[in-house]
């Protein structure tokens, strides 16, 4: 990699970078589902970090590599923390919508519902089955079916 | 007296009482019944340091020489502690006033130009008038305050009321030693803040807070007028220290009061601007010595306890202006017609206060009335403008410092034997179950009366011989031949030769009421006050102590005599007389009351004394000096008018039952009249106070619907923006961020567009 | 090694076209409620435009092997990214997710970073994600919960994120090697390079990556060399977040216990059970 030029690479690491971040802004503005909206906040920090790189490798200084270590550290705490709290909130409506929290609007505002929802994914989801092997337990009548979707 | 310095006696003189004051406000609690002990060894100490330097000065100015007044040298100390403020080129001379007129020597013209610097020194002085006030306010301080010990003992502000005493003593100690017109009125406002606080010390009450307020608002009309004065006299005078100065580079700069000033016959400021100034400073004495028409305050007053009426409302706070007047005599001095103002002012008030006086049944204002005639008295004394008129006035400022004091404070003994009850139709025959009290009384009353010889005679007598100089100038014009001829008792005649009226010059304004039938006419005046003041003095007295013994129910008496028993008094041998640190004080100064005007009359001292003051030696009022006589025939007028009221209140009041039908019902009309004051309190209300409330209803609603109304309509404006933008506020996080997010787009989108190529 | 004909950079309709391909295209793919198939391969195939666009305007790095492997990693990082938040179900989300890191460590060694790129296959691949993935299990209902299916504004977001990548693109290609204003760096071999004027002609300038040699012990030594204090304190927020998440975890659950009878949705109840 020696023979790169620098200013090329940190120019189309620089995109790399900006797409990622737009793309997980894009994410955080649209998805309603609080885990995608941490995991697009992630691709934004991502985004940051190649970015941070790559103009350490132009400069040639470490600084760049030192924020990003600090990235990783402040995106574990943060991913930690925020999903005590999304389990929280979860348990509290049952769902982990972000539009499930809509307490802060005014009071002469109402509720916002969603409309014209699709009845039913009709795209059956096909999930990976191991091969059975040994003894089939015994089905008990009250333990709850597993889920045959996620 | 050489070991101390003078001016290190004279810091002490307002220090002390100010230590005892902070002492007192931050031990109080400590030391509950004995809060006044902070407080009364401050005024103790003061009033022993006042009467070294009162004796200190009496040294400097030397013995009187027998009859004859001659020029006396100027006596005076200033003892400079601290330059409060100082600007340059604060004070550019306008053209035509004294500091640029070209009457003034090149000396003068170099120091104005080097005045150009406002610099206010925080200047103490020492000189007769100031030692003798001094000498009278921490004394009579000192007296009322072992009073009070007596009178307030049971009362839960008692270490406030000895604070505010030791304060008002340090305020008004300020107030005569300071050397700075400033200053003065500095501690002008201190002294009436000190006397709002006293009038209002049972604050609790409605009638005194409301007389508090009464009090500190008429005298913000006074104090309105000093204001003005004090920036008068800087416009035209371009200082305003009593005292010259010496500046950095060796230059006398001329006080208005000091000796450049004096030595020179022009110095003053005449004409308009003189007797503005003049007639300002009268403003601001009626306002703090309760003159027409700024009296009404004083009769209120006496809502406060007793010891403060006696300390601030007789004796000391209101001769503020009797002092400021002879402070300021070479100012009046230059325009007769304000002079003349000061004695009709004074005449007519010391007679309207009498005639009201004559119909009151409240013993104290009784009093009040009769301090506010005998600060009239004072007034048409001082408005002679003579050293006679000057020097009767403080001698009679001093006797009735004295036996008012002593007046109010045997008032205070009854009160305070009575229960409170302060109303003469109630109680009765006194004088044997407070013997003290009593007497003490009587002497006071007869010192006021002006009955040979207690002190009130001497000093009533000077007053008149003052205005009768000026009524009848021929009959003293040739004193000199006249004190030869005759010896010290002259027969004066009466004269109204008119050709002694022509002025020499053809007088305008005001100053043609210096004509010697205004005189006359105020001489009149105050013979009659003369006897009225004996009527309604021995009114009271006769009331009070004479006839069958009453006391009101609720009076707490010692213990009767004998054992009958008998509650309420009318057996009248129990015993009130009140405890003995309140009659100490009354017989300490039943004393005074009775001797001083003999004393000082006879040997003409204090004449001569103050006669020293610098500003009693400009040569206006030197120049009036007559020798000292005894005017026999003014004696003998002044005691037939004061026998006269005396016999009438005799007549009316002596052994009567106080509540029996009154002498005063002849009066018949008016009687209304005077029980009403004159209508001044109605008059007030209808002409300034019912128009100002009128105003300021005007003003709240004005207040309340355009102006809140302007500000509560600019306040809705948001509110109806905010409704609008408010349906925005959907609570849906996204949605916030989102808009975050295109307002942080928009700016970048924005620089990105400017730093393009 | 062809230069192009013209600047790809200051081409302005290229750019413009990539920014509108990527608003229709993520338009068209983010969950809204459609679901149509047609839909989907359109918005996919309009994102493979934009990609190409942005592949065009991107620069030419020095060697054929370097270009292809930084193409295919950055192909795999984006491509990924894009598939994450347009994933109807959070679990693909999740998965694509961890492609897309994979792709983005791949970057990071292109850059030279290489500890940094293998820590963030560790940390984020192996740790944080699968911690998303623990909570996906206990939190996500069966089958595709309402909130999934739609989206919050797509379009207005959607050109949102297209106007800052386009914005950010137009400022990323007028970068120049002159002398850094914003920065007091020594001058190096890079400083002298402009490629906008000449790049064919020029020799082609070739820099040695001052940070490649004895990389990991260097950072390492510079880690806790200068930054020995900010490390520190990253120790202790981590301590802090751990103490702070156990905290909340377990004051949560007691003050839900009470409600847990009247809580709503089988999922509260099964929380609450366990």
């Amino acid at each position: 990699m020696n023979t790169m030029q620098s200013l090329p690479l940190l120019q189309n690491a620089l995109t790399v970078g900006a797409i990622l971040f737009s793309l997980g802004l894009v994410g955080i503005l649209t998805r309603r589902n609080l885990i995608v909206m941490f995991l697009a906040a992630e691709m934004m920090l991502q985004g940051i970090s190649v970015s941070l790189v790559a103009w350490s490798r132009y400069h040639g200084d470490w600084g760049g590599h030192v924020l990003v270590i600090f990235v990783l550290t402040v995106a574990a705490c943060e991913a930690a923390v925020a999903l005590v709290f999304v389990l929280q909130a979860f348990s509290r409506t049952g769902r982990l919508d972000a539009a499930a929290w809509q307490s802060l609007r005014e009071a002469n505002v109402g509720r916002t519902i969603d409309h014209e929802l699709p009845a039913i994914d009709t795209v059956p989801l096909r999930f990976p089955t191991l091969t059975p092997a040994g003894v089939l337990p015994p089905a008990d009548e009250n333990e709850p079916l597993q889920r045959e979707h996620v | 007296m050489q070991e101390f310095s003078p001016s290190t006696l004279l810091v002490l003189v307002p220090l002390l009482p100010l230590v005892g004051a902070i002492l007192t406000v931050l031990l109080g609690r400590t030391l509950g019944a004995k809060a006044h002990l902070p407080a009364m060894a401050g005024i103790a100490a003061a009033a022993v340091v006042a009467i070294a330097l009162l004796v200190a000065t009496a040294r400097d100015v030397g013995p009187a020489h027998g009859a004859h007044a001659e020029a006396v040298r100027p006596v005076e100390m200033i003892s400079t502690l601290w330059n409060w403020a100082s600007f340059d080129a604060a004070y550019t001379p306008p053209a035509g006033s004294p500091a640029t007129d070209a009457r003034l020597t090149p000396r003068d013209l170099a120091a104005a130009e080097d005045v150009r610097s406002f610099s206010i020194p925080v200047a103490l002085r020492l000189d007769p008038l100031t030692a003798t006030m001094l000498t009278i306010i921490t004394c009579v301080g000192l007296l009322v305050a072992i009073y009070s010990v007596g009178y307030m003992h049971d009362d839960p502000g008692y270490p406030r009321f000895f604070a505010l005493v030791a304060m008002f003593v340090f305020s008004m100690s300020m107030l005569v030693a300071a050397s700075n017109f400033l200053l003065v009125y500095v501690f002008w406002e201190a002294v009436g803040a000190c006397s709002y606080l006293l009038i209002g010390f049972w604050f609790t009450k409605p009638e005194a807070a409301r007389a508090a307020k009464k009090a500190f608002l008429v005298n913000r009309v006074g104090d309105f007028g000093l204001a003005i004065a004090v920036f008068l006299l800087w416009m035209t005078y371009g200082t305003l220290d009593f005292h010259d100065t010496i500046s950095s580079n060796g230059v006398i700069m001329p006080g208005i009061l000091g000796q450049t000033r004096l030595a020179d016959a022009a110095g003053y400021a005449g004409g308009a601007v003189g007797t503005a100034i003049c007639l300002l400073l009268l403003l601001a004495a009626c306002g703090k010595s309760a003159q027409l028409p700024l009296h009404v305050w004083l009769p209120d007053a006496m809502e406060g306890p007793t010891p403060a009426s006696a300390l601030i409302h007789a004796a000391t706070m209101v001769t503020a202006g009797i002092y400021l007047i002879t402070r300021s005599a070479p100012l009046f001095a230059a325009c007769p017609g304000a002079l003349t103002m000061v004695s009709i002012v004074g005449a007519t008030t010391a007679l309207v206060a009498a005639l009201i006086g004559t119909v009151q049944n409240d013993l104290k204002r009784v009093l009040a009335y009769s301090t506010i005639s005998q600060l009239g008295y004072m007034f048409a004394s001082l408005g002679t403008g003579t050293l006679l008129g000057f020097t009767a006035a403080i001698f009679h400022l001093l006797t009735h410092a004295c036996f008012k004091a002593l007046l109010f404070l045997g008032a205070g003994s009854v009160m305070h034997a009575m229960g409170g009850v302060i109303d003469m139709r109630r109680f009765g025959g006194l004088r044997r179950v407070m013997p003290i009290t009593a007497a003490t009384f009587f002497v006071g009353a007869a010192a006021l009366a002006g009955v040979a010889p207690f002190a009130g005679f001497f000093s009533k007598d000077e007053i008149l011989a003052a205005l009768h100089s000026k009524g009848w100038p021929s009959a003293h014009g040739d004193h000199h031949a006249a004190a030869a001829a005759d010896g010290p008792f002259q027969l004066v005649a009466f004269s109204t030769d008119a050709a002694h009226a022509t002025v020499t010059a053809p007088a305008v304004g005001l100053d043609a009421l210096d004509r010697p039938e205004t005189w006359q006419i105020l001489f009149w005046m105050s013979l009659v006050t003369a006897g009225l003041t004996a009527f309604y003095t021995f009114r009271a007295v006769f009331m009070t102590f004479t006839g069958p013994t009453r006391v009101p129910e609720g009076a707490h008496g010692h213990g009767g005599h004998d054992d009958d028993g008998g509650h309420g008094g009318h057996g009248g041998h129990e015993f009130y007389e009140s405890p003995s640190a309140m009659t100490w004080p009354l017989m300490i100064l039943a004393i005074p009351s009775a001797l001083v005007g003999w004393l000082l009359f006879s040997t003409n001292w204090l004449a001569h004394f103050l006669s020293a003051t610098p500003s009693l030696t400009a040569p206006a009022v030197a120049a009036t000096a007559t020798p000292h006589v005894f005017h026999m025939n003014l004696a003998i007028q002044g005691t037939l008018a004061a026998a006269i009221g005396i016999v009438v209140a005799a007549i009316g009041h002596l052994g009567r039952r106080s509540d029996g039908p009154q002498l005063e019902r002849f009066l018949g009309p008016l009687q209304t009249l005077f029980a009403n004051k004159f209508y001044f309190d109605q008059i007030y209300s209808a002409l300034i106070v019912k128009p100002l409330e009128g105003l300021a209803l005007v003003a709240a609603l004005f207040d309340r619907h355009v102006i809140d109304g302007t500000v509560d309509a600019i306040a809705g404006l948001p509110v109806a923006l905010g409704s609008i933008v408010r349906r925005s506020q959907s609570g849906l996080l996204q949605r916030y961020a989102l808009v975050g997010v295109m307002g942080v787009l928009a700016i970048v989108v924005l620089l990105t567009w400017q730093l393009r190529g | 090694m062809t230069p192009l004909p013209f600047d790809p950079l200051a081409s302005g309709p290229l750019l413009a076209g990539a920014v509108l391909a990527t608003v229709a295209s993520l338009w068209l793919l983010l969950p809204n409620g459609r679901d149509t198939t047609s839909a989907r391969w359109l918005g996919a195939l309009l994102g493979l435009a934009a990609l190409a666009a942005f592949i065009a305007t991107g620069r030419r790095l020095g060697g054929l092997g370097e270009e292809a492997v930084f193409l295919i990693v950055s192909l795999v990082a984006v491509i990924s990214a894009a598939a994450t938040i347009v994933s109807r179900s959070p679990v693909y989300a999740a998965i694509w997710f961890a492609l897309s890191l994979a792709g983005v460590a791949g970057v990071l060694l292109v850059l030279g970073a290489q500890f940094l790129g293998v820590a963030t296959i560790v940390v984020y691949a192996g740790a944080i994600l699968v911690m998303f993935l623990f909570v996906l299990m206990l939190a996500q209902p069966a089958g595709l919960a309402p909130y999934d299916r739609v989206s919050n504004e797509p379009f207005l977001s959607a050109l949102a994120g297209a106007v800052l990548l386009g914005v950010l693109s137009l400022s990323i290609g007028r970068l120049s090697a002159g002398p850094a204003s914003c920065c007091d760096l020594p001058t190096r071999a890079t400083a002298t390079v402009d490629t906008t004027a000449a790049p064919a002609t020029a020799p082609v300038a070739t820099v040695v990556d001052p940070l490649a040699e004895n990389h990991v012990a260097r950072l390492g030594g510079e880690l806790f060399g200068r930054h020995l204090v900010a490390v520190e304190a990253a120790g202790v927020l981590l301590l802090v977040a751990l103490i702070g998440a156990i905290a909340v975890v377990s004051r949560g659950e007691a003050a839900h216990a009470a409600e847990a009878t009247t809580a709503k949705g089988p999922a509260a109840g099964r929380i609450a059970a366990r």
